[in-house]
C-alpha cells in the first residue's frame, strides 16, 4: 500500500538492541540507547499507543529538537555507536541489532518520516456543548389527574411515594 | 471487589496449570542437560576447559528445542478447529484452554528469544575459553588452531540470531495493529529459520569422550608429571586407582535438534499446504450490501463450505494484495450454504474495493477457515452472557441466526445479549435480525429466553430508534455505558448456583472489566466463566 511506516519498527529494534547492550560491556552506550528510544513516536494515521510511563521521556527527547527529531541523525547515530561496539566481543550481539535498526532508520528517514511527541489531549478541542444543555427543563412533567394527586389522609400507607428504581449507594 | 477463589480458579484454573507445566518441563530440561555437562564423565575435559559456559551453552540449547518444537502447535489452526468442533476433546474446560493458543504461542517465543540471548552470551563465553585454555594434551578437543586464536565458527548462529530478533521486533502488539504487513512478512521467515537451525548443529564443535570407561577422566595425571601441577594435586590423582589404558578420544556430539524440530515442522508445513489448497477456489459473490457506518456487508457462495456459528475465516483480496489475510468473522452461516460477513471499516481497503464494488465489478477474493474460536461454545452453557462493543457483535449475529434457524436442541436456555455501539447508526447493522428474533420468541413462548440490552455511548443529543417495526429495540435502548457490576448481580440473582458463559467481542476496556468481575466474589453461589474474542 505504500503506507508502511517504517520508523515504528526500527524504534523497537533500536529498544531491544539497546537492552540488549545493556548486558553486554559497554553499558553506558544501552542506557543513552534505551534513553532515545523508550518513547514512541506519532503515527501519521490512526491512533499512537504510548509506552508506560513515557511522558517524561517524550520531554526530555523533544526538547532536542531537530538532533532527535530527523532520523537520520538517528540512523548516523546508531551506526557510531554499534561500529566500535562490534568489536569488543561481549557487545557484538546488541550492536549488530542495532546496525540493522539503523539501516531501518535510514529507510525511513529517506521516506521523509519524522518523529513527532506524543503529548496529552488538550481538553479546549472537544465542541462546545450547546447553551441550551446547561438549563435545567423549564416544563415540568405531566403529572397524574387531580384524584390521585391528593393525599388520602385516612390512608398513609397507600399514599406513601415508593421510587420505582432502586435508591443505593454508587459503589463501583 | 474481593477476588473469590472459586470464581478465580473456574476462570483461571486450567490456563495456569498448563502455564506450571510448560515451566516445569522448561527447567526440568535445564537442570537435567546442566547436570549431564557439569558431572558427566564423556565431559569431563572439555568442562575442564570451558567451564560454566559449556553447561550454560547446552542447557539452554536444550530448552531451545523444546520450544522451537512447541512454537508451532498453537498455530496449526485447522488441527485446533477439528479438536474443538469435532467434540474430541470433551471436556469444555479443555476446549477453553484452546482459546489461549496464540498466548501459548507468544510465551514459547519470548522464552526462545530469552535463551538464545543466554545462548549466545555462553558460546561467547566458551570462544574465549578455547582460545585461552587451549589444549595441548587433548588437540582434537580445540575449536582454535593454537594458542590465542579466536575462531568464529558460528555463521550459522548469527543469521539465526539476525532473523530472531527481525521476528521478534516486528512483532509487538503496537506493530500489528498498525503495520500488520511487516508483523506477516518477519514472521513468515520462520522457514528460514527452522532450516538455518538444522544446519546450526551439523558443526561439531563440541565433542565428548567415547572411551570413558578405558580412559576414566584424570587418569592421565597419574600417567604423566605434569610442571604446572602441584605437589598436591599429582598426589590426589595418584590415589585414584585406576589406570589408564588408552588415549583419549573425542567425537563430536550427533545432532538432536532434528527430532525436536521436524515433527512439528512438518506438520505445520502440511497444515499450511492444506489450507492453501482449500483457499485456492475463489469464491462467489452474491450482493453487496452497504451499511452505516462505513461497514459493507458480503454475502459469498463457497462450494463444499461447512462452518458453525462463532467461526471466523481469513480473507485474501488479491487486488488489493496478494500476501495479505486478514480475519473476519462470519455473521450467518445458513444450511444451504451461504455466508455473509461484514467488513470491518478498514481505510485502506475500503478505498480499493468500493469503486470495484459499485461498478459490480466484484474483485475476486479467497477464504480461507473456517477457523474456530471461543465464540462457538455460546450454546454449551445453559445461560450465557454475550457482550459485544461495536462492530464486535459480529460473532453474536451469527450466534443469533443460528438461534433464528432453531433454538430448541442447543443446551443453552437463556441469553443475555448487551449491545454497546458509540453511534446509534450502528444498531441498524443488526435490527432486522434482533427484531425477528424476538418476535419468534415470543410466539413460542419463551419471552425470557432472550434478554436485550443496547447502549449508546455517545450521549450527545436526543437519540432514539423511531421505525415502528424495531419498537423491541427502542424500547431497550439505553443512553451511556452499562453498570456492569448490577448487570452482573442481577444475573446471578436470576440464575442461582449456575455456570454462566461470558462472552466478550470488543475493545479491551470492557473485556478487562468482565474479566475482574468474573474473577469476583458473588453471593448467589454463581459461577460466571470468561471467554474472550480476540480481533488482533
Amino acid at each position: 500500500n505504500g503506507k508502511i511506516e517504517w520508523a515504528m519498527w526500527a524504534n523497537e529494534q533500536a529498544l531491544a538492541a539497546g537492552l540488549i547492550t545493556l548486558t553486554g560491556v559497554p553499558r553506558a552506550a544501552g542506557v543513552f540507547v534505551c534513553l532515545l528510544e523508550y518513547p514512541r513516536g506519532k503515527r501519521n494515521k490512526g491512533t499512537s499507543v504510548e509506552r508506560t510511563g513515557q511522558y517524561c521521556f517524550t520531554v526530555c527527547v523533544k526538547s532536542f529538537g531537530p538532533l532527535t527529531r530527523n532520523y537520520y541523525v538517528r540512523a548516523f547515530l546508531h551506526a557510531a555507536i554499534c561500529v566500535p561496539g562490534g568489536f569488543i566481543l561481549a557487545a557484538v550481539l546488541g550492536c549488530v541489532c542495532l546496525g540493522i535498526a539503523s539501516l531501518i532508520y535510514l529507510a525511513a528517514a529517506i521516506r521523509g518520516e519524522q518523529w513527532e511527541p506524543i503529548l496529552p489531549w488538550k481538553e479546549s478541542a472537544r465542541k462546545p456543548v450547546g447553551e441550551s444543555i446547561k438549563l435545567p427543563p423549564q416544563n415540568p412533567p405531566p403529572r397524574p389527574p387531580a384524584e390521585m394527586r391528593r393525599k388520602r389522609a385516612e390512608d398513609l400507607e397507600a399514599a406513601a411515594y415508593v421510587n420505582p428504581i432502586a435508591v443505593t449507594a454508587n459503589d463501583d | 471487589m474481593a477476588l473469590s477463589v472459586r470464581s478465580w480458579v473456574a476462570n483461571e484454573g486450567g490456563k495456569h496449570l498448563v502455564l506450571v507445566l510448560w515451566l516445569g518441563a522448561n527447567t526440568l530440561l535445564f537442570m537435567r542437560t546442566f547436570l549431564l555437562y557439569y558431572c558427566g564423565q564423556q565431559y569431563h575435559y572439555l568442562h575442564q576447559m570451558l567451564g560454566l559456559g559449556l553447561c550454560i551453552s547446552r542447557a539452554s540449547a536444550s530448552v531451545l528445542n523444546l520450544n522451537c518444537s512447541l512454537v508451532l502447535l498453537p498455530m496449526c489452526r485447522s488441527l485446533l478447529t477439528y479438536l474443538r468442533g469435532t467434540h474430541t476433546v470433551r471436556s469444555r474446560k479443555a476446549r477453553r484452554l484452546l482459546d489461549k493458543s496464540k498466548t501459548f504461542h507468544m510465551a514459547c517465543g519470548v522464552a526462545i528469544c530469552v535463551f538464545s540471548v543466554v545462548h549466545v552470551s555462553a558460546h561467547l563465553v566458551n570462544m574465549v575459553n578455547f582460545s585461552v585454555r587451549y589444549s595441548e594434551e587433548f588437540p582434537s578437543l580445540n575449536v582454535a588452531r593454537y594458542r590465542g586464536e579466536v575462531r568464529f565458527p558460528g555463521i550459522t548462529g548469527i543469521l539465526l540470531v539476525l532473523i530472531l530478533f527481525l521476528m521478534f521486533t516486528a512483532s509487538s502488539y503496537c506493530i500489528r495493529v498498525s503495520n500488520y504487513e511487516i508483523f506477516w512478512y518477519t514472521h513468515n521467515l520462520f522457514i528460514v529459520f527452522y532450516i538455518i537451525l538444522i544446519v546450526h548443529v551439523v558443526g561439531g564443535a563440541l565433542k565428548y569422550q567415547t572411551n570413558f570407561e578405558a580412559h576414566p577422566p584424570g587418569c592421565l595425571r597419574a600417567n604423566q608429571t605434569n610442571p604446572d601441577k602441584t605437589e598436591e594435586e599429582s598426589g590426589q590423582a595418584e590415589g585414584d586407582g585406576r589406570s589408564c589404558r588408552e588415549e583419549a578420544r573425542f567425537q563430536p556430539n550427533s545432532p538432536e535438534t532434528w527430532l525436536w524440530v521436524s515433527g512439528p515442522l512438518c506438520l505445520y508445513c502440511a497444515e499450511r499446504l492444506y489450507r492453501y489448497i482449500r483457499s485456492n477456489s475463489p469464491v462467489t459473490i452474491v450482493a453487496v450490501v452497504r451499511h452505516p457506518c462505513d461497514v459493507i456487508e458480503l454475502r459469498m457462495l463457497k462450494k463444499d463450505f461447512k462452518a458453525h456459528p462463532g467461526q471466523y475465516i481469513v480473507l485474501n483480496c488479491p487486488s488489493v494484495s496478494s500476501f495479505e489475510n486478514h480475519p473476519f468473522t462470519l455473521t450467518a452461516v445458513s444450511w444451504f450454504k451461504r455466508f455473509t460477513e461484514l467488513l470491518l471499516p478498514d481505510p485502506g481497503a475500503e478505498s480499493e474495493i468500493l469503486p470495484m464494488v459499485q461498478q459490480r465489478r466484484y474483485p475476486k477474493l479467497y477464504v480461507d477457515g473456517p477457523f474456530g474460536s471461543s465464540s462457538q461454545e455460546v450454546f454449551n452453557y445453559e445461560v450465557s452472557l454475550c457482550v459485544a462493543g461495536g462492530i464486535g457483535v459480529t460473532p453474536f449475529a451469527c450466534v443469533l441466526h443460528a438461534l433464528l434457524d432453531g433454538w430448541r436442541h442447543f443446551r443453552l436456555r437463556r441469553l443475555y445479549f448487551v449491545w454497546v455501539c458509540r453511534e446509534l447508526q450502528s444498531f441498524y447493522w443488526f435490527a432486522e435480525l434482533l427484531c425477528a428474533l424476538h418476535h419468534k420468541l415470543w410466539k413460542e413462548n419463551r419471552p425470557d429466553y432472550l434478554n436485550l440490552q443496547l447502549f449508546v455511548s455517545q450521549t450527545d443529543g436526543l437519540q432514539n430508534i423511531s421505525e415502528e417495526r424495531y419498537r423491541p429495540l427502542s424500547s431497550r435502548l439505553m443512553i451511556g455505558r452499562p453498570r456492569w457490576k448490577l448487570l452482573f448481580e442481577e444475573i446471578g440473582r436470576t440464575n442461582k448456583h449456575k455456570r454462566v458463559g461470558v462472552f466478550c467481542c470488543g475493545p479491551k476496556g470492557i473485556s478487562r472489566t468482565l474479566h475482574r468481575l468474573c474473577n469476583s466474589d458473588r453471593y448467589s453461589g454463581t459461577t460466571f466463566e470468561f471467554n474472550k474474542e480476540s480481533f488482533s
